[in-house]
Formats: C-alpha cells, sequence, structure tokens
C-alpha cells in the first residue's frame, strides 16, 4: 500500500533529528522546559510511526 | 552505602548505559556508511527512539540524578519498542519474507533494537527503585561543590562530556544524512543502498565521532577545572 509523499509537516522524519538536536542543546544550556519538548518529540516520533503504518497485519496468529 | 558513593556509582551506571547506547548507534552507522545500507522509515523511528533513550542518562549526568529522568526514558524506549515490535511483526506475518537489512549474530536489527529498548526499560525501573543518589541532592557532574577527590571529578566529568559529545554527533550525522534520502518530506519504504565505505573505513569514519568527541570533552573539561580553580 502506498501513502502519500512529499513534503508536509506530518511527515518530515528530519523534524525529529532537529528537535533532539534542540533538546541536546538545551540539557546544556539547563532549560528546564526540555523535558516537555523531549516528551512533545517522543509524541511526534509514534505520530510518524502511525503514519507510516499502512500494511495491514494479520495479528490473529 | 554513603550518597556521595551511591551518586558515584549511579553516574558510573549511566555512562556505561551511553556507552551501550553509542554501540549500537555506532552498528546502525556502520551499516549506513560501511556497508550502505540506508535506513529504512521505520528504522528512522526506532534510531529516534535511542536518542531520546539518551536524554534521561544525560539529565542525570548534567542535572543530577532524578527519578523524572529515567521516566523519561522509559517513555522513549516505550516509543522505539513500539517502532521495532511493528517492524518485527511486518516481517514475521508472511513466512517467506527473509526480512530487512542484513543478520547480526542471527537477528535483525530490529530485533535488537527491541531487546535493547526493553532492558532499557528494566533497567530504568530498577535504578528507579534505588532511591539513594535521588536523596543527595546531586546537581549533576559540572556543579560538585564538594568532590570526592580531584582525579576521580575530573574522570568522571571527562567521561561524561564523551558520552554525551559523542551522541550528539552520531545525533548531528543521523539529521544530516536525513537530508539527501528523505529531503523535507517522508522517507522512501525500500530505500536504494549506496556503495559504502568498505573495510576499515567504514569502521574509522564511526570511531572517528569518538575521537573527535573525546579531544572536545578534554578541552571542556580543562575549562571546568579552571572555572573550578578560579571560584574555590
Amino acid at each position: 500500500m502506498g501513502h502519500p509523499r512529499g513534503p508536509s509537516l506530518l511527515v518530515v522524519m528530519l523534524l525529529m533529528f532537529v528537535v533532539w538536536l534542540v533538546v541536546f542543546i538545551g540539557i546544556f544550556r539547563g532549560w528546564r522546559w526540555i523535558p516537555l519538548l523531549a516528551l512533545a518529540n517522543l509524541a511526534y516520533t509514534l505520530l510518524v510511526l502511525r503514519i507510516h503504518m499502512t500494511d495491514p497485519i494479520p495479528l490473529n496468529f | 552505602m554513603a550518597p556521595d558513593r551511591a551518586v558515584l556509582l549511579s553516574r558510573l551506571i549511566n555512562i556505561v548505559a551511553l556507552l551501550g547506547l553509542i554501540g549500537v548507534l555506532a552498528g546502525s552507522l556502520h551499516l549506513q556508511f560501511g556497508v550502505g545500507e540506508q535506513p529504512c522509515p521505520l528504522c528512522i523511528v526506532q534510531r529516534s527512539g535511542m536518542i531520546g533513550l539518551a536524554v534521561g542518562p544525560i539529565m542525570n549526568l548534567l542535572w543530577g540524578m532524578n527519578p523524572r529522568h529515567y521516566a523519561l526514558s522509559i517513555l522513549a524506549a516505550v516509543v522505539g519498542a513500539a517502532g521495532s515490535t511493528r517492524q518485527i511483526l511486518l516481517h514475521i506475518a508472511d513466512p517467506n519474507d527473509p526480512g530487512y537489512g542484513p543478520e547480526v549474530f542471527g537477528w535483525h536489527l530490529y530485533t535488537w533494537a527491541l531487546v535493547t529498548f526493553i532492558v532499557a526499560i528494566v533497567g530504568c525501573a530498577l535504578l528507579i527503585m534505588w532511591q539513594a543518589p535521588f536523596t543527595a541532592g546531586d546537581r549533576g557532574v559540572l556543579h560538585d561543590a564538594h568532590p570526592l577527590r580531584p582525579l576521580v571529578t575530573g574522570a568522571i566529568v571527562w567521561l561524561s562530556l564523551l558520552v554525551i559529545i559523542w551522541i550528539f554527533i552520531d545525533l548531528a550525522v543521523i539529521g544530516v544524512y536525513i537530508l539527501p534520502e528523505c529531503g523535507l518530506g517522508e522517507c522512501p519504504d525500500d530505500p536504494a543502498n549506496t556503495a559504502g565505505l568498505a573495510e576499515p573505513w567504514g569502521w574509522i569514519a564511526v570511531l572517528s565521532a569518538g575521537i573527535v568527541a573525546a579531544v572536545i570533552a578534554a578541552v571542556l573539561e580543562r575549562r571546568w577545572k579552571a572555572k573550578q580553580a578560579a571560584g574555590s
């Protein structure tokens, strides 16, 4: 099964790593809101995973 | 165990955990640059989980021991495990499916990734149960008011910075090389392989990140020492 390609904010996989870079810099700088950004990035990673779950898997094996 | 010693042991455990994570990342980067096997979208999701896994120990080392940091790593491990479980299920649903990518010691990398995530969840849960490091008022390796021994403290600071910077470099490399593969969009399901650097250049390229990290860590540790000396 195919899925839409091309630029879309929901599927910019690069974004996950850009945010991780910000998280790392934030830890060094001592920004106290960084754990929230890390949580948001984990949620975004899950969203990217969900978008990629296009092939059905029979879970009754 | 005295709180100071508990913090020291806890720091060493966090450093070893980060070294293990570096090993996993080095293996995947060697596959990408040495062998030429480009990462699939699910592999990239799992890499994001691996980087998230590192955030907890890094916060522990730089901000001080806190159960919330381990909790963050557990959540990252759950996200990464969701990716690797999805990939395992995809490839075992069809008995004729050979799986994606090469095998390492008989298992595919996504199976090893799931093992890593599960070990991380169990490890973090056990470390949360050990309360002594959390009650010592630790503020991180760079803020030790009364270091145990200057030599040990200096070595811990250098080691901590080394592993953190090494992971940071790996993260930057992963990010930079996603751009040509995926652009500003979704990565292809089955990316075309490229010509790898071949041995030993693949490993040399991957391990050179460690040498760069060691040098930067040594410079930062010297600056930290000078600051400590000026402050006392």
